[in-house]
């Protein structure tokens, strides 16, 4: 009856990636380190920034994802997901860096909220270290899809590597990682002595001590990513950072907000089954966030991220940025 | 084509349809609305969720014991109660109390639809009449309902008026829903009084007192339980409780989340009709049925209920609120399912359904948002539920439910 054939093709493509590279995409993890390149973070590893494998190589998922999506559209559809794998594997060939070449996107961009997070950190007065290269991913995903052998597995080895970096406090950014890393690790683990929270905490923590204003008047609305606000419970934090920001007016839906948000369509490995589905969900979203009037959405998670950019593409509509919760606070700093 | 492949092709072909997410956006406006209302209307529903929630966690571990209390009572009442163990046994025994030519009338009951009880009796030469409004859409359409509460959700009234003009031969205005509701109760308002038997479910069952309680609002399953002379219902073990006092706190969290503050039909039915007006002397079948059947189905309810995570699935109250919740229902309606729908939809596909793959093809179409918790008055972890049961799926540890 045990039966890994059940696992949908795309999921097993990124289940393999965590298993044999130790990040989502199968990238090198030389990539992923790159955003930090000109950051000098603490020498001591005893609070670390934890960048996370959705951010650090978003512009590696953005464009396996458009790919994913045009072959799920095609007739071949999910047979071929699995096929673009197991060639990827074979070939050590990666899909993503050459994706991102052709469409000339540069990791800069899609590395903003990392550098813009380490910045508002060091105004409140936080230097963290950061492990780079050796940043072990979190392997939530493998947990998520059942695969909860392999997660423990992951997990024990994760958490030994951070151990022995001489991590004892963990600042993460991405929601779901940081709920793996607080939850589910000491669970799989049976110990608990790395303290772990997430940026926008640590942030409303200190508000009082930044002085925020926006470099203009803006109406914006804020989408809460699933993890970030049902699994951490961080719904208050968010909004008490956007309240403290000068020139910013937050503008909501009605229904569909904080532990009632609709999720981008983009949860635990689902875009990489349903792409198709989940594009059409992730326009769902960005249109209840556009009915709000705003000209910003704040979000704060990389997969949220890319579902309302690619949400908004979708529907040609090209004078609403999104933008992460951590970059709009370094914006509203520097002023 | 694999499982996978030609559920994720329906699934898509829903997503599609632009009538289906016209019609649920609309009952999905509605819905929070309503909901909300209600909610601020009878503010203490809330805290009897949770009352409700322990109620149920209770009763799923005691469901054997509680099923055997049932019946007792029913006999008791003079009716007559039975075990079904699965799915054809139940359908075995509901043929053989109806036998063939006959004319029946059914209240909309999701558990018929688990055992494919409308088609088995159709089969075997019977007449069946779904009564409820939304069902009687649905088996004119030859479609599957989409919605446990409002099975025709994904039609918009546009198709209904079309439905109907071409059933009565007249033409019915695509706006007029007053006159498609009236159009309804003519077609049916004889079959009652003609029917040989009537059928329902059940909402919730006291075991002590051995009494069946239905929420409504159209009055179908008043006259459908009250005008045939014989009256069968088909009731899973999971929805006993202990006493009418539990009963009762269940049936009103139930309405109240499924968006009412209060419906306009609450029945209680503990046994057939009967009288004592003449000397005293109890005498059965006086106006409504002569005769009260009690079926309760298992199905794997027993074994689900052994697991510690998943047999939440079975405090469900079927009001509903989750799948207005839901993002991937809100464009596929029930095509994200089997029987039943969504996240909790997986867990029942694991135990009733004769396919794995069914099962798991569910399961990961949930997006795991956790939304549908949030709604749900039994906080029932359907992300948490999903985890589990892809565990039980692909490891194959220790598995009860997915056997």
């Amino acid at each position: 009856m045990a039966n890994k054939k059940l696992v949908p093709p795309g999921l097993t493509y990124l289940a393999d990636n965590i298993t044999g590279r130790d990040n989502i995409l199968g990238a090198t993890k030389k990539e992923g380190a790159k955003w930090a390149k000109d950051i000098a973070f603490s020498e001591n590893n005893d609070t670390i920034f934890f960048a996370g494998c959705g951010y650090q190589y978003s512009s590696e998922l953005d464009t396996l994802m458009s790919l994913i999506r045009t072959i799920d559209k095609s007739p071949i559809s999910t047979e071929m997901t699995m096929r673009l794998a197991g060639l990827q594997r074979k070939l050590g060939f990666d899909a993503g860096s050459i994706y991102r070449k052709v469409m000339t996107r540069g990791g800069e961009a899609d590395a903003l909220p990392l550098i813009s997070a380490v910045k508002v950190l060091e105004k409140i007065g936080i230097k963290p270290g950061y492990l780079g290269e050796e940043e072990p991913c979190c392997g939530g995903l493998l947990y998520y899809i059942g695969m909860h052998k392999e997660f423990t597995e992951h997990a024990k080895s994760a958490y030994t590597r951070l151990k022995s970096k001489g991590v004892k406090k963990i600042i993460g950014i991405v929601p779901s990682c940081t709920f793996t890393l607080r939850n589910l690790l000491p669970d799989a683990v049976g110990e608990n002595d790395i303290e772990v929270k997430h940026f926008c905490e640590v942030v409303a923590d200190n508000i009082s001590s930044l002085k925020l204003r926006f470099p203009e008047k803006v109406k914006v609305t804020y989408h809460d990513p699933c993890q970030l606000a049902r699994s951490l419970g961080l719904i208050d934090e968010p909004r008490r950072i956007l309240g403290a920001i000068e020139n910013v007016e937050l503008v909501e839906p009605e229904w569909t907000k904080g532990e009632f948000a609709t999720c981008c369509g983009g949860g635990g490995g689902f875009e990489a089954v349903f792409p198709e589905l989940s594009n059409i969900l992730a326009v769902n979203r960005a249109k209840e966030l556009i009915e709000t009037g705003a000209e910003i959405i704040i979000t704060h998670c990389p997969g949220c991220i890319m579902q309302l950019e690619s949400g908004l593409k979708e529907m040609k509509v090209d004078n609403i940025k999104v933008l992460d919760l951590a970059q709009v606070v370094a914006m509203a700093m520097e002023v | 084509m694999s499982v996978f492949s030609e559920y994720k092709k329906n699934l898509m072909n829903a997503a599609h349809n632009e009538r289906i997410r016209l019609a649920l956006s609309r009952g999905i406006a509605s819905y929070r609305s309503n909901v909300n209302n209600a909610l601020e209307k009878f503010p203490h529903t809330v805290e009897m969720a949770e009352e409700v929630r322990a109620i149920k966690a209770r009763s799923i571990i005691d469901m054997e014991k509680l099923t055997q209390q049932a019946c007792e009572a029913i006999e008791s009442n003079k009716g007559k109660a039975y075990i079904a163990r699965t799915a054809a046994d139940a359908l075995n025994i509901i043929g053989d109390l109806v036998g063939t030519d006959k004319l029946i009338v059914k209240g909309k009951s999701m558990t018929s639809e688990e055992i494919g009880l409308r088609e088995y009796l159709e089969e075997k030469g019977n007449e069946v009449y779904e009564t409820d409004l939304g069902e009687f859409i649905i088996q004119k359409l030859n479609s599957n309902p989409m919605h446990i509460l409002s099975p025709a959700i994904h039609i918009p009234k546009e198709d209904v008026a079309a439905l109907f003009s071409k059933i009565t031969g007249e033409e019915l205005p695509p706006d007029d829903i007053g006159k498609m509701v009236e159009t309804a109760r003519k077609l049916l308002r004889e079959k009652y009084f003609e029917a040989d038997i009537g059928m329902s479910g059940a909402n919730v069952v006291a075991a002590d007192t051995g009494t069946l309680v239905l929420i409504e609002n159209e009055g179908n399953i008043n006259l459908a339980t009250g005008a045939p002379p014989v009256h069968i219902a088909l009731v899973g073990m999971e929805k006993l409780v202990p006493t009418l006092g539990d009963a009762f706190k269940v049936a009103e969290v139930t309405w109240r989340y499924a968006n009412y503050t209060m419906p306009s039909y609450v029945s209680l039915i503990s046994g057939p009709s009967k009288t004592g007006d003449i000397e005293k002397v109890t005498t059965y079948g006086a106006q409504g049925p002569k005769e009260f059947h009690v079926v309760f189905l298992d199905d794997g309810r027993t074994e689900l209920a052994k697991d510690p995570i998943l047999r939440q699935a079975l405090y469900c109250l079927r009001c509903g609120g989750c799948l207005y919740e839901c993002p991937v229902f809100a464009v596929t309606a029930g095509k994200f399912g089997d029987k039943y729908f969504t996240g909790v939809g997986a867990v029942w596909a694991a135990i009733i359904s004769e396919s794995i793959e069914k099962a798991a093809s569910i399961a990961y179409t949930c997006l795991m948002c956790g939304r549908c918790k949030v709604r749900c008055p039994m906080q029932i972890d359907v992300p948490a539920m999903m985890v589990e049961l892809k565990k039980h799926l692909i490891e194959g540890e220790g598995d009860t439910a997915a056997e």
